[in-house]
Parts: structure tokens; C-alpha cells; sequence
């Protein structure tokens, strides 16, 4: 239907104009530029703007207590007065920190979530790479120095929105001790000890989501990425800020700067995209080593930077989304209903199967042949019993974001045997611009070296529809 | 945007305001064929070999349109921006090729392998925003020789990096060099940029016919007339880039080698590209299409890069 053009913005008008003259009391239009407007639920009594939409899937919900806050007329829908109930309970709260002069302000305001990991990143300075579990304790007696204040000083400060938020801070360390200088209403959730934990993080994270947090803001490393990730998965949006060793979930804003700059276009209505979370084994890379695992996906707010007008801004730039679509309708297409194809872990991949109609685990390795699904997460084992009952078989991936892994230690089903018997002219790499742009090469690290030489030279990434490029494997 | 930072010659410029008085005129046909004959005279080629047209990226879009049809286009990544652009916007099967730092360099072996099928292969020589020379003459001879490739050079940097293969399209019909008037001979704001082709694009390009606005036309003529101050911005700019590379060196930044008039770092600042730009430095962001931490410095007068020395310092001391 590409060849058609959009629904004039009239015509749409007109139609919920149609359907509210019918009797329609909650129509609104769907799908249209924000600034457009129409895209609100309206009080069917007073005209006065009760739902709020922005950005895929942003919502503010007006209604208070079942009604209108303007003139009361009573407002149907499941679960309308929740929002209002949340607030309540939160008023109620001895913690509620308003400054007085902000007091009764609508509720314009986005309560937005903080949460500090006080030990990330102290292996830094001392050259421990990372300080999961104890070794925190091991940095501190090394003489090294929290990183994490500077890093959450610095988020806060140029965050130009401050009028428009409201924070939902972890207790002491973990946030509160940051906001209590600035002119930032918030809100202390949940209790800590005196030494804080992984623990401490995950159930804060979820209390943050349960009393109505639209967006959660974490200042760490990948550890507390995987943190977060557990408790609240993409249940809402998160903004990561860097205070860790070493980086490598791309989850992560790239300072505490830009991570600020993604809360302010948060503020102000925007899309999202998802963003992976690794696993990084820190033992392995305190050997220097470096094994990666995709852990997850952590959704972020998707900010656009055009720095050079008319340059680098272009019909080129495209949004995630668009990308993964784009690179799924090209593998799609180019299927062979003969071949067996493992789809690897990752989004793009989900895209893939999205696009066929299939439900794919998002970090598993599936199966798919003649447009089924032949397994899904698999392990070793399973995909070695399917590569015996097909002839022909290829393997579709894509690169971890950030050090460009394709088969890497931590993707455990694809072992050096499986990626023999696949052969290296039957793997298909996937991955938008964006993210191979990034890297430097492809890595491989199977564990065989015999394997790694094999697939070492040039592969073809599918960037795009009918679009490759050629980038180095090295191993 | 690399431009040549330093004036031009009082000559140049009332030539440029001749033009002026003759603005209600299209260009005269024969002051257009006296351009052509000069700028076949500086590539040393014969004038029929030449096509001009109002800068080096409309002409990529003229042969980038009419010859991706049916073809392979091949591109390396990054490279110039507006063949990047134009590439998506016409062709139908895209390839690029990685350069990966720290060398960049482009494996003759992996092109070869690619160019199997009709092609259509465009390559800036020097690579921008590397910097880095990605052809030799003995690679475009086994590439032009290559009957299903159509192989277009894009030497806007030409003047700086002094290596050329304009004399080779009589030999091989099938390669084309793009150049432009806009970078040493300071003239980007006339924009003047031209192409030397072979046999096998001037078939198409029989009826091609571009006019120049009169002072472009008229500035062009002039500086080709008398091109010394040309060689002096050369000279000027290369002294200054090989400064400026010592001294970000000395800050710590990776700096790459490079052949034209602009430098490629790799800082270890972060968001490099913005603290710049606080400090009222623009460097160019180019963090689509190389990892984080690479920007691109054009290289400005001794002032302006003594400036940008001062500034990058500034950003590196803050950031710790």
C-alpha cells in the first residue's frame, strides 16, 4: 500500500468528527504527527483534554477518580482511577518533599526515577575492571574513589527541564543525597541499609514502577543495567547514565551529559527505541578477555541529533525502527523455502520474524523453515539434531552493539561445531547502519581457534533493503 | 566544510564582478569553452574529455543516476557525504566496503571479488573524512581494465594530495575523475567543480550542457590563468595540517595521516564533537559513519588552528 498516499489529516478530522456527532464520546485520532493535535481523548462534557498522548505509546492520564478534574462529568474506562489513587497514596506520604511554592501545580509533571549504584565504577582507578558482586570492598581497600557522584552531579545539572519533572529518588546514597540542593520536587522511595546491594537496586527499581514512575533513570555500570533489567524488564522506559569501568551495554547515554539531553526530549514527547544490555563476564575480562552475552533489552528514548544542518541531516537518518523493518523485508524476500535458518538472538532478528508472521524469542536462538517455526530457543544439542534433518541451512545474526561480536563465548548455542557445520559462506549478518557505523570490525571469539580463522576476511552485513557492507572479521 | 580559509587575490574577485554586470545574460557558450580548454590544459588531457558542472557533488549525481541503473553500486564506508546520499537515493543494489580504522586501507583482493557483476565504483581518493589515499595507479589499471566496471574517482583533494589519474581516461573509457574548484583554488562559493571521462561516459554525456553563473565563470577562468596563489594555499595548508597533527599528538588525540586539507582524530574526550562546539570550535560530527570519539578538524589559518589547539586543550582538561 506504499503507493498510497497518507490519509489527509482533513479527512481523519472529519471522520472523528463523524463519530462524535454519532454519539462516540472518547474518539480521537491515532497515528499523526503530536503537533497535529487530535490525538488526545477530550472530556465529552467540557472539551478539556483528559488522556494525553505523545511520541509511540507516551500517555498522560488526566482523570481523577473516574471523572473529569475540570467539570466532573463522569469518565468510562477500565483502570481510570488508578493514576488517581496513586497520587493520593503519595500525598499521603510523611516523605513527599514539595517545596512549598510548587505545591498544587497540575500534574503536568513526569515523575521520572533515580536510582545511583554508589559502587560503580571504582575498579576503575585501581584497574579491577569492574566491581561486581564483592569486589567493590576490594577497590574501596585499594584506595579508590566513588565515581558515580560526579557522574549523577553533572546529569542533574543539565537536565533545562527541571520544571517539568518530579523525582521518585532511591534513599541516600543511591539518589536522595543528590536532589535535596536542587529545586526538584521528589519523592524518597524504599529503605537501605548501610551497605547497598544488587538488591538494594532491583527492588527499588520495581517499588519506582509501582508507584507510577514513567520513566527510570540509573547512574552505573552494566551490572546495574542487568539490575534494572531484571526488575523491570520494558515495563517503562529507562535513561542509563555512565558511572561504570568500562561500558559496553548500549543501553547507555554516551555521558551524563547526553543522558540529561534524552530526559529533557522524554519531557517533551518523543519515541522510543530499544538498547541492548550485556552480560560481560568481568572475570573473564579481568583476564582480558572479553566474553559478552546479550542479556537483554532496556527501552530509551529515542533522541535525534541533527549537529550539522543540512549536511549530515538527510533523508539518510533513519529511526531504529525503520532500519530493522527495512533489513527485515530484505532477508524476507530473499528466503529459500528449502533452507533451514537459525535466527540468532536480538531485535533485529525478532524483526525478522515479526515480518513472517512467527514469535520469536527475543534472546533465544529459533528455527525457522518454509515460513514455520522448526524450534525455538534452542540449545546446542537442539540445533544439531535440525541441522541432521536438513540439507540446506543458514544461519542469520546480528553484532553486539559497541565490540561487534557475532559469535562470541557467551553465545552459547552456537558453538564452534555448529558454526562448522553451517560453513561460513551460509551466515547471514544483520544489523542497521547505526550500529555496525559504530564498530571498528567484526569479532569472533569462539573458543576454536580453527573456527575463528575460518571466519575471519570480509563479511557482508545487510545494512538496509538491497544494501550491504563488506567489514573485516577479525579474531 | 574544508574550504581554503585564506582570501582571494584582488584579480580573481573583479573577475567575479564583471560577472556581476552581466547578470541579466546566461553564460557566453564560447567563454564556457574557453573554461574547458583551461581546465583540460591543467589536467593534460584533451577538452572533449571535460564536463563542468556547478559543483563536484551535482556532477556525482549526474553520473551516479543514469549508471546505477542495472548496477552494482560500490562505495566504500565513511566517504562523502552527498555519495552516500546520492547512492541511496538512485541505486538499486548497494555494497560498501569497511574501512576500519586505524589503517583504513582498501583490499584490492575484496573489490576484485565484488566486481563480478556490472558495477558501478566510486571512490574518493583521498578518502573523506580519513584523509587516506585508497587507490594507486597499478589498482585503477587492474580495476578500469575490468570490462563490467564503470570506475568514477573523486579527486577534490587533488591539489593536496598531488597524485591524479585524470591522464588515464584516454586509455580506459571506462573511468572517470571528478574534480572541483571549490577546495585549493578557494573558490566555494563560486562552485565550479568538473569532470575528465572517458569514452564510455562521454556517450551519455554527449548532450550535457551545463551553464556556470557568469562571476563563477568568470572567477574560474581567472584563477586557472593565473594559478600561483592556488599552489600557495597548498603550501600554506599542508604546513599548517602537519602542525596541527603534532600538536593534538602531543595532547594525546590519534591523529591520522592525511592527504588532504582536513585531519581525522580519534579523541578520548567525550562527546568530543559538542565540548567542541561549547568551546566555539566546529569540528565535524561524523559519528554516523565511524564509531564514537572520530571527528574531522578542516585546517583554518595559523590563527584559527592556533585557536582549536587552545580550545582542544581547554576540553581535555575538564573532562577529567
Amino acid at each position: 500500500m506504499t503507493d498510497r498516499p497518507p490519509t489527509p489529516l482533513e479527512t481523519l478530522r472529519q471522520a472523528r468528527d463523524i463519530g462524535r456527532e454519532e454519539g462516540l464520546r472518547y474518539i480521537y485520532i491515532g497515528n499523526v504527527p503530536e503537533e497535529e493535535g487530535g490525538q488526545d481523548t477530550v472530556c465529552p462534557g467540557c472539551d478539556r483534554v483528559l488522556i494525553h498522548r505523545h511520541g509511540f505509546g507516551g500517555i498522560t492520564n488526566y482523570v481523577q477518580e473516574d471523572h473529569c478534574p475540570d467539570c466532573g462529568t463522569s469518565i468510562a474506562g477500565v483502570g481510570m482511577n488508578e493514576r488517581a489513587r496513586r497520587s493520593k497514596q503519595q500525598e499521603n506520604r510523611p516523605l513527599l518533599q514539595d517545596p512549598p511554592e510548587r505545591r498544587g501545580r497540575d500534574v503536568m509533571e513526569k515523575e521520572i526515577g533515580l536510582i545511583v549504584n554508589p559502587v560503580a565504577g571504582m575498579g576503575g582507578s585501581v584497574g579491577l575492571k569492574g566491581t561486581d558482586e564483592d569486589m567493590h570492598k576490594k577497590a574501596r581497600e585499594l584506595g579508590a574513589r566513588p565515581v558515580t557522584p560526579k557522574s549523577t552531579k553533572e546529569f542533574l545539572e543539565h537536565i533545562e527541564r527541571k520544571d517539568g519533572i518530579k523525582l521518585l529518588v532511591a534513599p541516600g546514597v543511591m539518589g536522595e543525597q543528590y536532589v535535596r540542593a536542587l529545586d526538584i520536587p521528589f519523592v524518597v522511595i524504599g529503605e537501605i541499609g548501610k551497605e547497598t546491594s544488587a538488591e538494594d537496586t532491583r527492588r527499588i527499581a520495581r517499588r519506582m514502577v509501582e508507584s507510577g514512575a514513567e520513566l527510570l533513570v540509573f547512574v552505573g555500570g552494566d551490572g546495574t543495567a542487568r539490575d534494572v533489567y531484571d526488575a523491570i524488564g520494558s515495563r517503562i522506559p529507562v535513561v542509563a547514565v555512565p558511572a561504570g569501568v568500562k561500558i559496553f551495554s548500549s543501553v547507555f547515554a554516551v555521558t551524563a551529559r547526553a543522558a540529561a539531553e534524552m530526559v529533557d526530549a522524554f519531557v517533551e514527547g518523543i519515541g522510543f527505541k530499544e538498547e541492548e544490555v550485556l552480560d560481560i563476564d568481568e572475570e573473564a575480562f579481568r583476564e582480558d578477555r572479553l566474553a559478552s552475552r546479550l542479556y537483554g533489552y532496556l527501552v530509551v528514548p529515542e533522541v535525534r541529533r541533527f549537529l550539522q544542518p543540512g549536511k549530515e541531516a538527510s533523508s539518510v537518518s533513519r529511526s531504529s525502527v525503520e532500519s530493522k523493518e527495512e533489513i527485515a523485508a530484505h532477508v524476507v524476500e530473499e528466503m529459500d523455502p528449502e533452507t533451514l535458518y537459525l535466527l540468532g538472538p536480538g531485535t533485529t532478528l525478532k524483526t525478522i520474524a515479526d515480518k513472517m508472521g512467527l514469535a520469536k524469542t527475543l534472546l533465544g536462538v529459533d528455527a525457522v523453515h518454509a515460513g514455520e517455526l522448526r524450534g525455538r530457543d534452542l540449545n546446542e544439542k537442539g540445533i544439531l539434531i535440525l541441522l541432521g534433518k536438513y540439507e540446506k541451512r543458514k544461519v542469520v545474526v546480528t553484532p553486539i552493539g559497541g565490540n561487534g561480536f557475532i559469535f562470541g563465548r557467551g553465545s552459547k548455542p552456537f558453538t564452534p561445531e555448529v558454526i562448522k557445520k553451517i560453513g561460513r559462506k551460509n551466515i547471514i549478518v544483520v544489523g542497521t547502519r547505526d550500529k555496525v557505523s559504530r564498530l571498528d570490525c567484526l569479532r569472533v571469539d569462539t573458543g576454536d581457534i580453527g573456527v575463528d580463522e575460518m571466519l575471519s576476511g570480509y563479511l557482508k552485513v545487510t545494512v538496509g533493503y538491497r544494501e550491504g557492507l563488506m567489514v573485516k572479521v577479525r579474531c | 566544510m574544508n574550504e581554503v580559509p585564506y582570501s582571494l587575490p584582488q584579480n580573481i574577485i573583479e573577475a567575479a564582478q564583471r560577472g556581476l554586470g552581466k547578470l541579466n545574460r546566461y553564460a557566453d557558450p564560447g567563454e564556457l569553452k574557453r573554461l574547458r580548454g583551461l581546465l583540460a590544459e591543467y589536467s593534460g588531457v584533451p577538452d572533449r574529455h571535460i564536463l563542468l558542472s556547478q559543483g563536484s557533488d551535482l556532477l556525482l549525481r549526474e553520473l551516479i543516476c543514469p549508471f546505477s541503473k542495472g548496477r552494482n553500486v560500490v562505495t566504500v564506508s565513511p566517504s562523502f557525504f552527498p555519495t552516500v546520499e546520492a547512492v541511496k537515493q538512485f541505486a538499486t543494489e548497494r555494497l560498501s566496503i569497511r574501512l576500519s580504522p586505524p589503517m583504513f586501507d582498501l583490499s584490492l583482493e575484496l573489490l576484485m571479488d565484488m566486481l563480478e557483476v556490472p558495477t558501478l565504483l566510486i571512490l574518493d581518493n583521498p578518502n573523506n573524512p580519513t584523509g587516506k589515499m585508497l587507490l594507486e595507479r597499478r589498482m585503477v589499471e587492474a580495476i578500469a581494465e575490468h570490462g563490467k566496471v564503470l570506475l568514477v574517482v573523486d579527486e577534490a583533494y587533488y591539489e593536496f594530495s598531488k597524485t591524479t589519474f585524470a591522464d588515464m581516461v584516454a586509455d580506459y573509457p571506462r573511468l572517470a575523475v571528478i574534480r572541483t574548484m571549490d577546495k585549493a583554488f578557494g573558490l566555494a562559493g563560486a562552485r565550479v567543480g568538473y569532470a575528465i571521462v572517458g569514452e564510455a561516459f562521454l556517450n551519455v554525456f554527449s548532450s550535457f550542457y551545463s551553464l556556470l553563473s557568469r562571476p563563477s565563470l568568470y572567477a574560474a577562468i581567472e584563477a586557472l590563468k593565473h594559478p600561483e596563489y592556488m599552489k600557495e594555499n597548498v603550501r600554506r595548508t599542508i604546513a599548517e595540517r602537519e602542525r596541527l597533527r603534532r600538536a593534538l599528538h602531543d595532547l594525546g588525540s590519534c591523529v591520522y595521516p592525511s592527504s588532504a586539507n582536513f585531519l581525522l582524530i580519534k579523541s578520548e574526550i567525550p562527546d568530543v564533537v559538542r565540548r567542541l562546539g561549547e568551546l566555539g570550535v566546529l569540528v565535524s560530527d561524523i559519528s554516523s559513519q565511524l564509531p564514537l570519539g572520530f571527528a574531522r578538524v578542516s585546517i583554518g589559518t595559523r590563527g584559527e588552528n592556533d585557536t582549536f589547539i587552545v580550545q582542544y586543550r581547554e576540553a581535555c582538561r575538564t573532562c577529567d
